[in-house]
């Protein structure tokens, strides 16, 4: 990594001053509005500095204003693609306040439902990531598999990406009949379709030339800024809140959670295409142990959380950690609902993981921070 | 891989053909393209559409309307007295659904109480364009009682 | 007289005519081909409304294009605005006249290409040199900061590939000792060989040379859209547009025509020796069977054009420059010392 040196007056070693670029808000790159400021020497890189606020639509002042329950497809729309995770973490910090448990088949349902998203959303990822390093085709075949998983939704809930398909106390519609038959033959063709995408991609010398050494985030730095998610474990770091603090399912399940070592883009493509496959053998094992029973726990008509209450509770979401710190006060309505959203923390992480590379490479950095800027503007 | 091999994989550029071969065979493949208008894809059953109101059933609880997260369901009803039954009804003035800002989340039809349900979104439309700015933008209640079939292609003039 | 107006004019501006005519056409439906053909690779259909098949959707970005306003910015050098375009296309357009797509015949008339010069290879050498000038012309003429860094990139990666290019198009030269094209393909029907075979290394060279040349995926960079801005032609809109846009595919079509001249024989139909494949002729007489096999073998490279723009990702402007002296420009000088060992030698 060459630094140009430059001296205080802001000159740099070829005498001209650092250019200032705008890599705006409506880019094709940058997944969203997402403003970039950048201070270039040349082509080089020498700072960057993260605009947001594009998006902000006042959700978490929305929160205070509904009753628990009708608060959920409010947390759809934050993370519009990874909707069942964001409706994970609220009924359960929601749960977790009013002091519901629900029944196990519901648990098993949220972990199907959870992980499935999660597949849907590296999906997306994968697609965006590598049509930005200039491979089209991955695109079209990854969204022909979260066509299917998106039907599988369609069917459960009845809706395809602002899924609403969760309730504080359990599940508001169970299962319908052939969705189990349905869901095991995607997950049974699911690792084949996986093993196409890495042969097109994971051995490719273009793909790794542009790719290996990217991008790099020092753990230490990592764990400074808080970053969660498939790029902390990118880093060698071994935190994975589903083995740390089980929730749901979790426990009962048998899964590996991939590590990276070489902390630069390519190792965080191997990990999140692991945890596809990962995630792919979860949903197996749940489908084959799904208990019978009730969906939804015994819960009063309107819940009310004890006065001067507060909680925080989070999931692994497929960005990182997804957390809902709710106060309640007595009323149906919360008092304050703060949102942890795992893309604002790893965004912050983006100007370490770009200093002193290339304006080309940005692009492939801003793939591999996967972020969605309706979480990060909330 | 032993030394030997990973020369010849970066002379003979295997990994490339590999990528090549992946591609070349999807030429051969089964395309998963649907033609829309012509053919469209079939909802599933618990599709949440736009909505659909039986006046009959509906026993004007008010309940969709306070879940109604985004308060765009307006209800009025005043106490009637009914001659043939000599008892005081409850009796629909005004039903009214914003839909510019409905997000088709299915609460109201959650909390619905009657059996079967009065409101419900399964009509499976989720082609609401039109030709006119101010319709299908905010439904009253006798356009809520005719969402019954999806629009058809045709060739014509949509009026 | 008659004679000489009727060989010397006549028929060299209707051959004229009929070759831009087909080439154009080529160009056009090539873009067409490339929507189809990638859409089949990427599991879908391409265009299929527009005619049976999309056939008729050239057509209609044709007529799209010429309608569109014609936007020239306010401070761009307007002379240099206009003839950047021109640059880029009339070179490629130029080369298909040495191109023989046929056998010569009794008679000019009846020959299967418009001219044969026995300078033929250095004048396509030559005229590919030109159309760097229309890009930086158009990256400069713009006025506009990105357009020009734009411009000085393709230019200099077009640069950078010629060199290795033209050095290995010396490989198949030394085998044939003659640098008209119609020569070339005769000394590979004399050798009984397609010069592809001892050349594989130069063929190899040659062609990625001529990716990169095209500015085509993978060496795309200076007009991929995740770049800033879309490189020497941001500012250019409607027909200017269009015509940079078949400057690119008739590029294509050049380098491949001229692959297959030098290295996969032409005109010549495989195995012509063998006896009982003499049906590969199609039947015809030697001067249309020639013509089927030349157009054949060139779709058959477009279509290499096509299957790497659906597959690969794309190199980054360093990694290029990188390949281009560090990898290309030592394999085709290593090509060109071998080869001039074995004609010694053999």
């Amino acid at each position: 990594m060459i630094q140009t040196p430059s001296n205080s007056r802001g000159e740099t070693l070829f005498g001209l001053e650092e250019m200032e670029l705008n890599f705006g808000p409506q880019h094709p790159a940058t997944h969203g509005v997402l403003r970039l400021r950048l201070k270039v020497d040349g082509e080089r890189i020498v700072d960057a500095y993260p605009i947001i606020g594009y998006l902000h639509r006042g959700t978490e002042k929305l929160f205070e204003l509904h009753p628990y329950f009708q608060n959920v497809p409010h947390t759809d729309r934050m993370d519009y693609v990874a909707a069942a995770t964001s409706n994970l973490a609220y009924v359960g910090a929601v749960e977790k306040l009013v002091g519901l448990t629900p029944p196990p088949r519901a648990r098993y349902i949220r972990t199907i439902l959870a992980e499935l998203q999660r597949i849907s959303s590296h999906l997306i990822w994968l697609a965006t990531h590598a049509i930005d390093i200039g491979a089209m085709t991955p695109f079209f075949y990854t969204f022909r598999e979260r066509e299917e998983i998106l039907d599988l939704f369609e069917e459960y809930c009845g809706a395809r990406l602002t899924l609403n398909c969760m309730r504080p106390g359990g599940q508001p519609y169970d299962l319908t009949v052939g969705w189990e038959d349905r869901c095991r033959e995607f997950i049974g063709a699911f690792p084949a379709k996986v093993d196409e995408y890495e042969g097109l991609l994971t051995n490719n010398r273009i793909w790794k030339k542009r790719t290996v050494g990217i991008g790099v985030l020092a753990p230490e730095v990592a764990l400074e800024y808080g970053v969660t998610g498939p790029m902390l474990r990118g880093s060698g770091i071994d935190w994975d809140l589903r083995k740390a603090m089980p929730y749901e399912a979790y426990g009962d399940v048998d899964f590996d959670v991939p590590l990276g070592h070489n902390c630069d883009t390519y190792d965080r493509y191997l990990v999140r295409m692991e945890e596809m496959r990962q995630a792919a053998r979860i949903v197996d094992q749940c489908l084959d142990q799904l208990p019978e029973g009730p969906i939804m726990a015994k819960r009063p008509r309107v819940l009310k959380a004890p006065k001067e209450s507060e909680t925080y509770y989070s999931v692994e979401g497929p960005k990182g950690e997804i957390g809902f710190y709710l106060i309640g006060d007595g009323t149906p309505n919360p008092y304050r609902c703060r949102v942890r959203p795992p893309s604002f923390m790893n965004l912050q992480a983006l100007p370490e993981m770009v200093k002193g590379q290339l304006i080309a490479d940005l692009v492939a950095v801003i793939g591999t921070t996967d972020i969605v800027l309706g979480e990060i503007d909330r | 891989m032993t030394v030997v091999q990973r020369v010849l994989q970066r002379f003979l550029l295997l990994d490339l053909f590999a990528g090549l071969s992946i591609t070349g065979r999807y030429l051969f493949r089964k395309k998963v393209t649907i033609q829309y208008p012509e053919a469209r894809p079939e909802p599933a059953h618990r599709f949440r559409g736009m909505f659909r109101l039986d006046e009959d059933r509906c026993i004007k609880c008010t309940l969709c309307a306070r879940d109604c997260p985004i308060d765009i369901i307006y209800i009025d009803w005043h106490q009637e007295l009914n001659p043939e039954t000599e008892k005081k009804e409850k009796v629909l003035d005004r039903f009214d659904i914003d839909v510019q800002r409905c997000m088709f989340c299915g609460l109201c039809e959650e909390a619905c109480p009657t059996e079967p349900k009065s409101i419900w979104l399964t009509s499976k439309t989720y082609e609401l364009a039109s030709y006119d700015r101010w319709k299908n933008l905010y439904v009253d209640i006798d356009e809520l009682q005719e969402w019954r079939v999806r629009p058809e292609y045709t060739d014509e003039e949509v009026e | 007289m008659p004679d000489v107006l009727s060989d010397y004019l006549l028929w060299p501006l209707l051959k004229i005519g009929i070759v831009l005519a087909a080439v154009m056409g080529l160009i056009t439906y090539l873009v067409l081909a490339e929507r189809k053909i990638l859409g089949f690779m990427q599991v879908r259909l391409g265009p299929n409304r527009v005619g049976p098949w999309g056939l008729l959707q050239p057509i209609a970005d044709v007529l799209k294009l010429l309608v569109k306003e014609d936007v020239i910015p306010n401070k761009a050098v307007k002379w240099a605005f206009v003839l950047a375009p021109c640059l880029v296309v009339a070179p490629a357009l130029i080369i298909m006249s040495v191109i023989p797509f046929g056998p010569p015949g009794a008679s000019q008339k009846a020959n299967w290409f418009i001219t044969d010069i026995n300078v033929g290879l250095l004048l396509v050498v030559a005229l590919a040199t030109i159309s760097v000038y229309g890009i930086i012309i158009g990256g400069w003429a713009s006025n506009s900061k990105f357009s020009l860094l734009g411009g000085l990139r393709s230019a200099a990666q077009m640069i950078s590939y010629e060199v290795p290019q033209g050095i290995a198009l010396v490989g198949p030269l030394l085998l044939a000792g003659t640098m008209s094209l119609v020569g070339i393909v005769e000394a590979q029907r004399d050798a009984g060989m397609w010069f592809v075979f001892p050349q594989i290394l130069a063929f190899f060279i040659y062609f990625v040379a001529g990716v990169a040349e095209s500015n085509r995926n993978p060496f795309d960079l200076p007009e991929a859209e995740s770049e800033l801005v879309a490189g020497f032609h941001t500012e250019y809109s409607g027909m200017r547009f269009a015509l940079f846009f078949l400057g690119e595919y008739a590029n294509m079509i050049a380098i491949s025509a001229v692959a297959v001249t030098l290295f996969w024989g032409g005109w010549l139909q495989p195995f012509s020796s063998v006896e009982w494949l003499g049906f590969l002729d199609f039947g015809l007489p030697a001067g249309p069977s020639g013509a089927l096999w030349f157009t054949l073998k060139l779709f058959v490279f477009l279509f290499l054009y096509i299957w790497f723009r659906g597959t690969f990702p794309r190199y980054r402007f360093d990694q290029l420059m990188d390949l281009g002296w560090k990898w290309m420009l030592p394999l085709s000088l290593f090509n060109l010392f071998l080869t001039g060992l074995l004609k010694i030698v053999l």
